[in-house]
């Protein structure tokens, strides 16, 4: 018997059989890249991909399919995100050009931009006709990631997004209602403002502790609690630098408020939240542990227990909250783009021409469509036709309202900071993190941040860094108009 | 006989040229490269490779997280070295009498030697994680409740988590070496001693010590260098934090060399150390009279 999972896995394959099968005469930038790409036959193209689940898509599915379109070999170079920079600036440095494609986290754009490291693509969009379809790339991702001083470095690729996954059944259960009314005087609402997240979280832990379930659970290592930051700070007001003396103001009252409302919420979260990671807090709520929680889109397909039959997905633990989720923005309604990756072409590359052709390609709105959809791999939904196909809307019951926030995200969704060296300052953060874990004074740990980020202004150099933020700021997703 | 029927007296040096010239290659180029970049102004985010003149070595002295990461370095050989020593000897005192299993339990003791520190350092991880981790969970039946200790968070907690780890890992290598030690010990002088009354502490100053001091001086040196070079635990278990608490000179200029990039900083600082372990490992040979 078919159920509806089946009918969307069905729906799924339909729509690639669908789109594989086009007709000539329907030139798309994926028709047109195949097109001219055939005069490569026998050619083989590297790219740059993300180790681990991301990079099953070129692996099982973009690469063979471009090989049996083309006749050209994808060899895949899977990298540990931490290691993505240093061997793209090693490649670049050492002028070997052994990697044609490049996947890039778009908050490094302007460091591999200026060191030359990365192809300007303007050229080559008009080569092969590639502008219309760019276009309808979400707004977010395509006014933000893409260019660098005006230039077209990468092509946004990848949706990364926070949202909030709450427990319905608990939010809609009239005992709990009851009872959060009786405790707090207040109807029991998803949060809308770090305040009613405070109160909430307090009041469902309180009310469902004794059922083992807390009212909510976040990532807190450094890496995954920095962006939660970076998200926070900005919606309750806070900048990061004072754009005429290039000062850092994390230490601002806003910072210190964020940092100390961060920690007290530990409180009602499950023990030792301080350590929980991507996978720990992933299981506590798909286990029904927590009624909250933040995270990137994954969670809310895997919630719903979409690919976790897949073999590449047996780490992650089965769902018992399938049905029971539903999805909003994270308190503030801005909430962090965190990461992400855009598609580039190394500047050192043999082969620009036909690793461009294999990227429009896998960019392309026909072959993204079907990349979002792959249930092994991370990449999320970054263009508006992907937010309303039919194939996605159909893969669970409410992967409409999945959808519907990720979109919502989409246009609302603030910029990972990107300046240059952004990772001296990001590891600034990563370590103020680990000591607000530890029990330091927020003040005191914020004002030794922005000490440290003062200092490595001045060895960028205020000026050129002020250019560079300025140029950040005035993006529409680097703060909100609050 | 015809002068030509001698051999080209330079003949032999040819012979080795290429294996030492390789070595030369191998050895010392890097070192003199590193020395090279260490006065530029190399990092991987600029183009700029200008001379910087005594720049980074100045930097050195500035650098408060630099001479930070030296304390926490010592405090982790200070701590672990003596208890490895300690440890391994006193199972090397158990095991040097013949029993059954002995060469089984022997090679089960090397377990950990074998193991990655890296792989080591990510098994500790899972092993101290509150939610997953089974030493909660023991340390929690004996104290009648649950114990949610942050060892790898809590500033209390991330030193003893680090050094049992080492311990962990590192004494089988003590014991082993000891242990071979021990064995050469001449018996008959320590059982005449105990005819002549002497109790263990006296004979063991007197007749053992002396006898294993060159072996046990090599392990406390080998052990002494490679805890100040000790990375792979800690960048599994903490990544030098909280904040940089925990963070060693390694973990430092790793992080400076390939997170931050700043190459020739990271070459200034890889020279300092060269200096400073040059100095340390001289003077210990000298006192632990390993030279004569």
């Amino acid at each position: 018997m078919v159920n509806r999972r089946d009918f969307g896995k069905i729906s799924l394959a339909a729509g690639l059989a669908a789109t594989m099968g086009r007709p000539a005469w329907a030139a798309s930038a994926a028709d047109a890249a195949v097109k001219a790409a055939q005069q490569y036959k026998g050619r083989s193209i590297t790219i740059v991909w993300e180790a681990g689940l991301q990079s099953l898509d070129p692996t099982h599915f973009s690469g063979p399919k471009w090989k049996e379109l083309t006749g050209m070999d994808v060899k895949v170079i899977e990298v540990a995100t931490a290691e993505m920079f240093t061997k793209i600036m090693q490649d670049y440095k050492s002028g070997a050009g052994a990697y044609d494609a490049l996947n890039v986290i778009p908050a490094w754009m302007p460091d591999l931009a200026q060191a030359g490291a990365l192809e300007v693509l303007d050229p080559y969009v008009e080569k092969y006709g590639y502008a219309p379809e760019l276009q309808t790339i979400a707004s977010t991702f395509r006014d933000n990631q893409m260019k660098v001083g005006g230039k077209i470095y990468g092509f946004p690729d990848d949706g990364d997004v926070f949202l909030m996954y709450y427990r319905r059944d608990i939010f809609e259960d009239p005992t709990v209602q009851k009872a959060f009314k009786d405790k707090t005087g207040k109807d029991l609402a998803v949060p809308k403002t770090w305040a009613d997240f405070d109160a909430v979280g307090a009041g469902l832990t309180d009310i469902l502790k004794d059922k083992g379930i807390y009212g909510a659970a976040f990532f807190r290592q450094p890496p995954y609690a920095m962006y939660m930051f970076e998200e926070r700070f900005r919606n309750e007001g806070g900048k990061f630098f004072d754009a005429d003396t290039m000062k850092a103001t994390i230490n601002s009252d806003v910072g210190v408020k964020v940092f100390t409302g961060m920690r007290k919420e530990n409180r009602f979260m499950p023990p030792g939240v301080e350590q929980f990671g991507f996978v720990e807090n992933l299981a506590t709520f798909l286990q029904g542990q927590s009624a909250m929680t933040i995270s990137w889109p994954p969670y809310g397909r895997w919630a719903e227990g979409y690919g976790t039959d897949q073999e590449a997905l047996n780490w992650v633990p089965k769902t018992a909250i399938a049905g029971k989720v539903g999805y909003a923005l994270p308190p503030g309604g801005h909430p962090e783009l965190a990461a992400g990756f855009a598609l580039s072409i190394s500047s050192t590359s043999k082969n620009k021409d036909a690793a461009y052709l294999f990227i429009q390609w896998l960019n392309s709105e026909d072959v993204s469509r079907q990349r979002v959809q792959l249930p092994y791999t991370l990449r999320d939904p970054f263009r508006e036709s992907h937010y309303t196909d039919p194939g996605y809307l159909a893969l669970w019951p409410n992967a409409k309202d999945y959808l519907a926030a990720l979109k919502q995200a989409s246009e609302t969704g603030l910029l990972d900071l990107s300046l240059l060296q952004t990772d001296k300052y990001e590891e600034v953060m990563r370590q103020a993190i680990s000591k607000l874990w530890a029990g330091d004074d927020p003040k005191a740990i914020l004002n030794a941040a922005a000490a440290q980020w003062d200092d490595i202004t001045q060895k960028i150099g205020v000026e050129k860094q002020k250019v560079v933020y300025a140029g950040w700021a005035a993006k529409s997703g680097a703060y909100p108009k609050i | 006989m015809a002068a030509t029927a001698h051999p080209d007296r330079n003949f032999k040096y040819w012979l080795i040229s290429p294996a030492i010239f390789l070595l030369l290659l191998i050895g010392l180029f890097p070192l003199i490269f590193s020395l090279v970049v260490s006065f530029m102004h190399v990092t991987m985010l600029e183009t700029d490779t200008s001379f910087a003149g005594l720049v980074n070595f100045v930097q050195l002295f500035h650098d408060a997280r630099l001479w930070q990461s030296f304390v926490h370095t010592a405090i982790v050989i200070v701590i672990a070295l003596p208890i490895e020593l300690l440890l391994g000897l006193a199972i090397a005192y158990l095991f040097l009498d013949r029993m059954p299993g002995r060469q089984i339990l022997v090679s089960l003791l090397m377990l950990p030697t074998i193991i990655s520190p890296i792989v080591a350092g990510a098994t500790w991880r899972l092993l101290f994680d509150n939610r997953y981790g089974p030493i909660n969970q023991i340390i929690g039946w004996f104290a009648g409740h649950p114990v949610p200790a942050l060892w790898t968070v809590n500033p209390q907690l991330v030193y003893p988590a680090i050094i049992f780890c080492e311990i962990w890992q590192w004494t089988p290598f003590m014991f082993l070496i000891l242990l071979a030690a021990l064995s050469n010990v001449d018996r008959s002088l320590t059982e005449a001693a105990e005819i002549d009354g002497a109790r263990f502490w006296r004979s063991f100053r007197y007749i053992v010590l002396p006898a294993i001091w060159p072996v046990m001086s090599i392990a406390i040196l080998i052990r002494g260098l490679d805890l100040f070079r000790i990375f792979d635990i800690i960048w599994a278990l903490t990544a030098g934090g909280p904040g940089t608490m925990t963070e060693t000179v390694s973990v430092y200029a790793y992080v400076q060399g390939f997170r931050q990039f700043e190459s020739s900083y990271t070459a200034a600082i890889a020279f300092l150390v060269i200096a400073l372990l040059t100095v340390i490992v001289t003077w210990a040979i000298r006192r632990m009279g390993l030279a004569k």
